[in-house]
């Protein structure tokens, strides 16, 4: 993964390996699948969709009536644009220019996808059948083993996450200016 | 006199009530990279670079920082703002 500049700081270009657009587009697919699917019980959901009044919880219903569509669509807006620009076929390198509007989008979709990882490391254990990217809320309990690799897997695609992350800020918000 | 005072601090009373400014927090969350948090701050509510990084730190080591006040429309328009950046934010009255 290289990020670089585009235009004066008005934007970014990212240049992938196709292996590395492909988990990006699972991801980005699998926190769309989240946004949509999730259970209102979800711990996930609660750190993307969070109380504006954890003390008053008919003020927070309130808010959240109003509020809750357009930042669900919001969300899975991003994810699905990160989704899409990653889909690709075949091998080789994949190129993504984004302007700052965009780049705002994948910075959204990088910070939700994170606070879904967070909050899946850990959970219970999982089916040993399961996939080990998937990011749906896991319930049973099973096999030590199979958690602990999913866990490694969890956590190596949320410090990638920071990692595509902190680049593009560094490129869009240079310090030493 | 009297009248004229008690009058006057009945207004002031009045008004007060009336100001009391509803506040936006964002809380601290070990998920999001400070550059980010910074970033936020000043391009959503268009802090200097310097204000933007005081109250992100104030965040981190607070655990907290009240980043904006007004009425209580324009700060949930803010938290919500703040929710779709994926930061922790809620709305409180100024006085608690």
């Amino acid at each position: 993964m290289i990020v670089a500049g585009l235009g004066g700081g008005e934007g970014v270009r990212l240049v992938l390996e196709s292996e590395e657009a492909m988990l990006l587009s699972e991801l980005a697919d699998q926190v769309d699948s989240v946004l949509l699917l999730g259970e209102p019980s979800d711990p996930a959901l609660g750190r993307l969709l969070p109380s504006a009044y954890p003390d008053d919880a008919e003020a927070s219903a309130e808010f959240s009536r109003y509020t809750r569509e357009s930042l669900v669509d919001g969300k899975r807006q991003a994810a699905q644009r990160v989704r899409d620009a990653t889909a690709v076929q075949g091998d080789g390198i994949v190129q993504i220019e984004l302007d700052q509007s965009e780049a705002w989008g994948w910075l959204t979709f990088l910070t939700d996808l994170r606070l879904i990882l967070a909050e899946r490391v850990g959970a219970a254990g999982d089916d040993a059948d399961d996939e080990p990217g998937d990011l749906a809320a896991v319930d049973d309990e099973s096999g030590a083993a199979a958690s602990e690799t999913r866990d490694d897997y969890l956590r190596a695609a949320y410090e990638w996450a920071g990692f595509v992350q902190g680049s593009m800020l560094e490129v869009l918000d240079p310090t030493d200016r | 006199m009297t009248d004229i005072l008690e009058a006057h601090d009945l207004d002031q009373a009045a008004q007060g009530a009336a100001a009391v400014p509803w506040r936006v927090i964002v809380w601290d969350d070990p998920v999001n990279l400070m550059s980010y948090v910074s970033y936020v701050f000043r391009s959503y509510f268009g802090y200097p670079r310097d204000e933007a990084e005081r109250l992100m730190l104030r965040v981190h080591t607070e655990g907290r920082a009240v980043v904006a006040s007004g009425n209580r429309e324009a700060m949930e328009h803010h938290v919500h703002a703040m929710h779709g950046y994926g930061l922790q934010a809620t709305v409180a009255r100024g006085d608690t």
